[in-house]
């Protein structure tokens, strides 16, 4: 052997060079996995800290004791008086606390164990030699793999039952809503009446606020109003490019493609306003793309539907028009791009439909 | 065996062998150029990807100016501001974070296998140039009149045609990024063949470190994931040149793009997360002075990690509609269980061990508490019911900083304080590493442990803007603050390498760290030309540590000859 430089942490072996015999107490010593007399151990230290368990236990009580109703919802945002905003909210709720109660558990024991390691088996100043060389551990390793699986199992459980709720469709809702995104707002159409809210103005945020203190952005944006009660079936398109459908309070959004019609169900269960946003990125002004979300009484929309009727907003705004609202559809807009389609396909009208 | 197999004296031959150093600026700049050296390719990938990591992280201490409060404060157009994350997201996770893998790789794979340089050198120095111009190409659209690619790092199509994005700096993002992987790609080629072919005797599977085994794995996930993503590039790069109609929204377009950029795009978040795992599974037994533990688990972990990896791409698309919710929400949330193995062999690795706290294992330890929250936020994600809500929001933005960065920069860091002294002969100061580590990690919660928040309470990403009854400005200042203290704790690092360079001492053993384990501690600081003098015999999966420690590995020996008691020997 050749190794017998000094080193930062001298070795300190009885008798160096002499041959280890491999003694029945040594053989059952090491294949316990416990210390064997050969190599200089670290000493093992006493198990600490049940005390500060016990404190950090009574701490989290008391924390937990005095939660405020954002923080039981697990900071899910809603409305203030605490009622659900829609027939799903309370469902998500209970998933998104359950899960982090279970996950947090989870972390809390990982960065204990971590922690632990860091603080009980540091090397002290006068420790020399080293620790019990393991390698591994077979049941262990077990345990560590198949409790995971498990735990997996039960949240897919409960994630399964909840998504089939969430995106269950009933065969006749109460209400058809048809949302139609543009670069950069929101048409909206109420199909059962057929009518349909002004087209949607883009706004212009610049941060700067009206007297009020509200941003003056904020006024015009393109208003959806609900019955309250009432299951609503949106159906979602796009003119342009993929938008995205979020009303921040139903905790829900959808994507809405070109070329494809998406749609989900829901039901407003508390009156109020709601803000609603686009969340996939859609071009420059992705962040003025924004609307409300009005849930009223049944008497208060049916008025307001009126009153679309008598302003002139009978029809739809479809999904043919383009963002500039003339006749012209999205197939002849791209034309103007460049030619796409050669004369003769052209002519037999091999370039189908339009959508 | 025609290797000399005694123990490498630690000092005397090393100075004899060590090769002249060109001096003059010409001749080091023309060894660049025509280097097959793995050793210099691996420090020119590390140098590109850090040059990059600056610029992404300039790009990104932009975004969080301009999010200080609502209105436009530090980009002239909301166009510019698109332009700055896209090409934060780009530069981060395909000029920073998989350079840095072939850079890591390409350094200590032949050293680790006992091998004299990679399998195909030549091919490893083209890859190396296709990946810098590549990145080049992709960022000079910075210079264009337009600006630089602004249709978000994924490109979603129809916005990324030229009827919504018209720049020229989205072609240049298209093409540039297609070469740039091709330059990946032929990297992992190499890889494999290396690893597959090139182990010295003795060095069987089962004995190769854990990095050389990730590195391996992330070859094959490169494999998988890169060929889906040139293609579709080049699709793209079609369409937009010569009016392809392959993403046409007529055809189902834009979830064809989804389908074919998460093919890769998920993939790819393992092959930058695989190989730093293998730098933490380095780095936790030489100061816990203890063997990794459940190396096979381990090895066994990772490669179903990757195979679980491309069986997971649509939990990205849940809220399209588009999807089997069900399937993918499953396959996603069972990859919580390799990771947690993962988790659990590396504190198996601390536990009773002997533990001391130099820089890389304080990055370590950083990696290991922030990566687990980021694991935990994604097994929420995985949910499609909770996903639907915070999908596309500042929480998915917190997930993937705390699982990406967490990883790669927490991880590169304790890389480059372990390996420098191999790498450069010089041992980084542990005073200022110390410092850089603290200030990264502060930095680094308070500027995305927040954000969580602002994603659940309604804050979408991408969002150039918010309104003042947003109240997101209180939130938004707390992360800006953050990110400008993470942007800073990275001068203490390069203070560190110019004093070190400057003053510091010549590393003269070939194990500084006094425990090392596989077998680039058995060659000198830096390595020779051809890596090694001459090679230990390979009796377990940490060579450089039986050389070093004979006593200890004599323990392990006889056990391995006595068959009855015989329980931990691999």
């Amino acid at each position: 052997m050749g190794m017998s430089r000094p080193h930062k942490y001298q070795l300190h072996i009885a008798e160096p060079g002499k041959a280890i015999e491999l003694t029945p107490e040594l053989r059952m010593e090491t294949t316990s996995g416990r210390s064997s007399s050969v190599i200089p151990q670290v000493p093992q230290r006493a198990r600490r800290g049940r005390r500060a368990a016990a404190a950090g236990l009574a701490l989290a009580t008391l924390v937990l004791a005095g939660c405020s109703p954002a923080q039981q919802r697990g900071f899910m945002p809603g409305r203030a008086d605490g009622q659900e905003v829609t027939n799903q909210t309370e469902r998500i709720t209970n998933l998104w606390v359950g899960s982090w109660t279970v996950l947090v558990l989870v972390g809390l024991m990982i960065w204990g164990l971590t922690i632990w390691c860091a603080v009980a088996y540091r090397r002290r100043k006068n420790d020399t030699g080293f620790p019990v060389q393991l390698r591994y551990h077979v049941p262990l390793e077990l345990m560590f793999t198949l409790v995971p699986v498990v735990m997996v199992l039960t949240f897919f459980y409960f994630t399964q039952r909840d998504t089939r709720e969430i995106e269950m469709h009933v065969v006749e809702p109460d209400y058809t809503v048809n949302v139609v995104a543009k670069q950069w707002s929101w048409d909206i159409n109420y199909v059962d009446q057929n009518v349909h809210e002004p087209a949607g103005i883009q706004s212009f945020a610049t941060g700067e606020v009206d007297a009020e203190g509200n941003d003056a952005a904020a006024d015009a944006l393109p208003t959806l109003y609900l019955p309250v009660g009432q299951s609503v079936e949106f159906r979602l398109d796009s003119r342009d490019v993929i938008h995205s459908f979020w009303v921040v309070d139903f905790l829900y959004k959808k994507d809405m493609m070109p070329g494809h019609t998406n749609s989900f169900q829901v039901t407003p269960t508390t009156e109020g306003v709601y803000a609603g946003k686009c969340a996939e990125l859609c071009g420059e002004y992705h962040s003025d793309m924004l609307f409300n979300v009005v849930v009223v009484s049944q008497e208060e929309f049916d008025a307001h539907m009126q009153e679309l009727r008598e302003q002139g907003n009978e029809g739809q705004l479809g999904v043919d028009l383009n963002r500039n609202q003339e006749e012209w559809s999205m197939r002849e807009k791209h034309d103007d791009a460049g030619p796409r389609y050669t004369e003769e396909t052209a002519s037999t009208g091999t370039e189908g439909e339009n959508e | 065996m025609s290797i000399e197999t005694t123990a490498a004296p630690s000092t005397s031959v090393v100075g004899r062998f060590q090769e002249e150093r060109p001096t003059k600026l010409g001749t080091q700049i023309f060894q660049l150029l025509t280097t097959t050296d793995h050793k210099l390719i691996g420090k020119m990938y590390m140098g590109m990807a850090f040059a990059f990591f600056a610029f992404g992280g300039l790009l990104a201490l932009g975004i969080r100016t301009e999010l200080w409060e609502p209105g436009l404060q530090v980009v002239v157009s909301k166009d510019q501001y698109n332009q700055l994350f896209t090409m934060h997201g780009t530069i981060m996770l395909l000029m920073f974070g998989t350079p840095l893998f072939n850079g890591f790789a390409n350094y200590l794979v032949p050293l680790q296998i006992g091998a004299v340089d990679m399998a195909f050198p030549r091919l490893n120095m083209f890859a190396f140039w296709l990946t810098l111009f590549g990145s080049l190409i992709v960022v000079s659209g910075f210079l264009t009149p337009q600006g630089a690619a602004s249709f978000g790092w994924f490109a979603y199509a129809p916005l990324s045609d030229t009827t919504f994005s018209p720049g020229l700096g989205g072609d240049l993002w298209v093409f540039g990024l297609a070469l740039q992987g091709f330059g990946t790609i032929l990297g992992s080629v190499n890889f494999i063949t290396t690893i597959l072919c090139m182990r010295m005797p003795g060095m069987t599977m089962f004995r190769m470190p854990i990095f050389t085994w990730n590195t391996l794995i992330t070859a094959v996930l490169v494999l998988m994931a890169f060929p889906p993503l040139a293609s579709a590039l080049l699709a793209l790069g079609a369409d937009r040149r010569f009016e392809a109609n392959i993403f046409d929204p007529a055809n189902g377009g834009p979830v064809l793009w989804q389908h074919l950029f998460w093919f890769f795009g998920h993939p790819e978040v393992y092959v930058l997360a695989l190989p730093f795992f293998g730098i933490a599974s380095e780095i936790i037994p030489v100061f816990s002075r203890k063997p990794i533990f459940g190396y096979k688990t381990l090895v066994g972990a990772t490669i179903s990690i990757a195979a679980l990896s491309v069986t997971v791409w649509a939990h990205h698309m849940y809220t399209t509609g588009a999807v089997m919710l069900d399937f993918f929400a499953f396959m996603t949330m069972l990859i919580a269980v390799p990771t947690g193995v993962k988790f659990f062999n590396w504190v198996g690795t601390m536990w009773r061990g002997s533990l001391t706290f130099e820089t890389p294992m304080l990055f370590t330890l950083g990696f290991l508490t922030t990566f687990i929250f980021g694991g935990l936020t994604g097994v929420i994600l995985s949910s499609p019911v909770l996903n639907f809500h915070i999908s596309d929001t500042y929480f998915v933005v917190a997930h993937f900083h705390y699982v990406m960065a967490g990883t790669v920069i927490f991880e590169m860091f304790a890389g480059f304080y372990f390996w420098w002294p191999k790498m450069f002969g010089y041992k980084l100061s542990e005073g200022i590493g110390k410092l850089h580590f603290w200030l990264m990690t502060i930095g680094f919660h308070m500027t995305f442990l927040i954000q969580h928040w602002l994603g659940v309470d309604g804050a979408p990403r991408r969002y150039v803007n918010y309104l003042h009854e947003d109240g997101f400005d209180w939130m938004n200042q707390i992360s800006t603050v953050g990110a400008f203290i993470m942007g800073i704790s990275t001068l203490p690092f390069l203070l560190n390498v110019v004093l070190t360079h400057i003053k510091g001492k010549k590393i003269e053993v070939d194990d500084p760290w006094g425990y090392g384990a596989s077998l680039e501690w058995a060659t000198s600081c830096p390595p020779p030309r051809h890596n090694f003098h001459s090679l230990p015999r390979i009796r377990s999966e940490r060579p450089a540590f039986d050389l070093h420690h004979p006593e200890v590995a004599l323990q392990d020996h006889m056990l391995a000859e006595e068959p009855a008691a015989n329980p931990r020997t691999n």
